[in-house]
């Protein structure tokens, strides 16, 4: 359905998006080794070395804080953590960390009730960010404009500017306390929304013309012909969804009073002690709280990465 | 997220305030007649994970002693505690027995949701240090509005090693802001820049220890830009041009700024008895050179920050919020909790005990509890009530500006002030 056998135009991105621009023409077939130009040129090895050496700066950027994070938490008692330079192998192995951090709190209560709220985001949020962005994408009404301008004016309003009216409102419905008042303020997300119409709009409208012309009603081109079509997005919004959810903590931490009803990263604050700091369990903790992320965004990666070029304009 | 935290602060004391003056101008802020009996609910800031067994044991004995009476305890996490007071108030969900510091308790008292002691027990005002009393009332309004509880100072920790290295005798620390000076000085010339002395630009309180009056008697505007206080930013400003302050002391946090000490990268910073402990097992390096001082000070009082207990003037049990609160502030539960962890009670008398005056035993722990419990005696309390964590930014903003060398000393001052009585008139 999605015109993917066009052949990608020849460009000079950087490696990564060719390879995924090659990956994307044949999706059955295996991922093409080194890098290289679409069109089957070679790049000249200095170039190759100095996109490795360039990826592999950015690479040591991005995880050498985690990577620091890791390792403190596995140092046994006794070692320097904070020497510099800093040393990453532990000398002395152990998972006391882990074990106190769910001594302290009830970290898998936590757990459970952020991957509540998170799938619960998830769900929301691919529901009716797709059915409003086909709405703003498909459906001829009147102040279409206007509630696509509602949309983007929606994402430049801050969430600290609102949060006490929230939690008023939250209060005045009696969701304060509950994790349903947690899910409700980012239940559709705005950006959300505009991704699933940015791919709605994208697909070619003769499709649907064609399933008109079957005697297809809108709610069986929506989700018959569209939403097949847009399976990347859908894996960006679920992921952006899950992201949000799993990571904030202003939010659930005004509405939630009710320590047993916390979330992860609220309750993992607790970790960082009044009078003194464990560095050792708050490290244990951060890992903890980025592994279900990490193995989400392994899961959903292939489509990712399709989805955010599915906006974008093909050829 | 974090550059527009003071903005949002602001608006959200602004919305509290607007949303909670129509709703509490009928509450009765000075008396809290009833019977002791029936349910309230008691929040601690962050004591949950480390003591749950002293608070469960406490309200176990509570609950005892009033037949009849249940409290319900819930802790909140150390971060974003003033914002989730701040909805709490608004939302009119505030707890009947707040866990609060000075800074937070103002806006509340406000707001007419802080129950004035003086007038609602003043029997229990003889029971505690004057000091302490003292600071949990608000310029400008009569009345103590919460319960003092427990206490904190904390000695100033140095590292021998680097000030051997730099020709400084690690038996003499710095004692007046002077001589501080002078050992930072001398420290940035012997290491050619390499090591700093201080990894935190001048807070507050350090305003406060140089001899700087900071607010009016009044309550109705701040004096930190007087010549001394400018005085004190134009030594500051000699360090960090010669090196003597850490090269990223203007975003440091107070973390940071331990994580470097323990780096072994700047040579003083302050810190509690806890830290002793935390050297040992994570610096062990530092841990055999540690020295530990008084934090300097010009005025002959070393500073101290006092945690108290509010009682909601709105709640519903108000009778039973002040038994439970005076319960917990009481000289044997604050004695009982002293020994739990390194605070001091807020209690009469109480820093008499042989665990606060007795160092005999040598251990570093017990050395440095009867040092600090010694210098609360002369201890107040420097921060200003009235001074929130949005004009706690604009001052270090000031103070940034100024070390870059953006602005001057005075002139930084000067708006800092006039900013933060703006801030001070919107409340």
């Amino acid at each position: 359905m999605r015109p993917t056998a066009t052949a990608p135009a020849p460009h000079a991105g950087d490696g990564h998006r060719d390879e995924e621009t090659a990956h994307r023409a044949r999706p059955r077939g295996r991922r093409r080794r080194g890098a290289g130009f679409s069109d089957g040129r070679k790049l000249p090895v200095w170039q190759l070395l100095l996109r490795y050496a360039l990826l592999l700066a950015v690479l040591a950027l991005m995880i050498g804080p985690f990577l620091w994070q890791l390792s403190t938490s596995l140092k046994g008692p006794g070692e320097d953590i904070y020497s510099y330079p800093p040393q990453l192998l532990p000398e002395d192995w152990t998972w006391d960390a882990y074990s106190g951090v769910a001594r302290i709190i009830p970290v898998w209560d936590y757990a459970l009730n952020s991957l509540t709220v998170a799938v619960a985001s998830v769900l929301t949020n691919l529901l009716g960010a797709s059915l409003a962005g086909y709405a703003l994408a498909r459906l001829r009404f009147r102040g279409r404009k206007a509630a696509l301008v509602v949309f983007v004016m929606a994402m430049l309003v801050p969430l600290e500017s609102i949060i006490i009216a929230q939690f008023t409102l939250m209060r005045e419905l009696g969701l304060n306390n509950t994790l349903t008042g947690v899910v409700l303020p980012g239940a559709v997300g705005a950006m959300n929304v505009l991704l699933m119409r940015n791919a709605f709009s994208h697909l070619p409208y003769e499709v649907e013309e064609a399933a008109l012309v079957d005697g297809a009603n809108v709610w069986q081109r929506f989700w018959r012909i569209a939403l097949p079509s847009v399976k990347g997005t859908l894996a960006v919004v679920a992921i952006f969804a899950f992201m949000a959810a799993w990571d904030d903590f202003l939010w659930p931490l005004i509405v939630l009073s009710d320590p047993d009803n916390f979330t992860l990263t609220v309750g993992l604050n607790y970790l960082h002690g009044t009078f003194a700091d464990n560095q050792r369990l708050v490290a244990a903790g951060t890992i903890i709280a980025v592994v279900p992320l990490i193995v989400m965004f392994a899961c959903l990666q292939r489509y990712f990465f399709r989805g955010v070029s599915e906006g974008a304009v093909k050829g | 997220m974090r550059v527009s935290r003071p903005a949002f602060t602001t608006l959200a004391c602004a919305l509290f305030l607007s949303a909670c003056s129509t709703g509490t101008q009928d509450v009765d802020t000075g008396s809290a007649e009833g019977r002791v009996h029936g349910s309230i609910t008691f929040q601690t800031w962050n004591l949950r994970a480390a003591f749950p067994d002293y608070f469960e044991g406490l309200i176990a004995e509570f609950e005892k002693k009033h037949e009849g009476t249940h409290v319900k305890w819930v802790d909140q996490p150390a971060e974003a505690y003033p914002d989730k007071i701040s909805a709490d108030a608004a939302g009119g969900t505030l707890p009947d027995v707040v866990n609060v510091s000075p800074d937070l308790v103002a806006p509340l008292a406000k707001a007419r949701l802080a129950l004035d002691l003086d007038r609602a027990a003043p029997q229990y005002r003889e029971r505690y240090l004057p000091a302490a009393w003292k600071s949990l009332q608000i310029p400008g309004m009569k009345g103590t509005y919460a319960f003092p509880w427990y206490l904190n100072t904390g000695p100033m920790f140095y590292n021998k090693r680097l000030f051997r290295e730099a020709g400084l005798d690690p038996a003499k620390p710095p004692r007046s802001y002077d001589e501080l000076f002078d050992a930072a000085l001398t420290m940035a010339k012997r290491s050619d820049g390499r090591i700093a002395t201080l990894a935190a630009t001048p807070t507050i309180e350090d305003f406060g220890r140089y001899g700087v009056r900071l607010m009016n008697p009044k309550g109705t505007a701040f004096t930190f830009n007087e010549p001394k206080g400018v005085e004190l930013l134009e030594r500051y400003k000699e360090l960090y041009d010669a090196g003597a302050l850490d090269s990223q002391v203007l975003t440091a946090t107070p973390e940071q700024a331990g994580r470097k000490f323990m780096q072994q990268s700047v040579a003083m910073n302050p810190g509690s008895a806890l830290d002793l402990a935390k050297f040992k097992k994570d610096a062990p390096s530092l841990y055999r050179n540690i020295g530990v001082a008084d934090a300097p000070n010009n005025t002959g009082r070393p500073n101290m920050y006092v945690q108290g207990l509010m009682v909601n003037a709105a709640g519903e049990n108000k009778a039973t919020a002040v038994a439970f609160a005076r319960f917990v502030t009481n000289a044997k539960n604050q004695m009982d909790f002293a020994h739990e962890t390194t605070v001091f009670p807020s209690t009469k008398g109480t820093l008499d005990d042989p665990y606060f005056t007795d160092d005999k035993d040598g251990d570093d722990e017990t050395r440095i509890r009867v040092s600090s419990a010694k210098s609360l005696d002369k201890a107040v309390n420097y921060t200003p009530v009235l001074l929130s964590d949005d004009m706690k930014t604009v001052l270090q903003n000031a103070v940034a500006r100024v070390m870059r060398g953006d602005t001057s000393p005075k002139a930084a001052l000067d708006s800092a002030v006039e900013e933060c009585n703006r801030l001070l008139k919107l409340n």
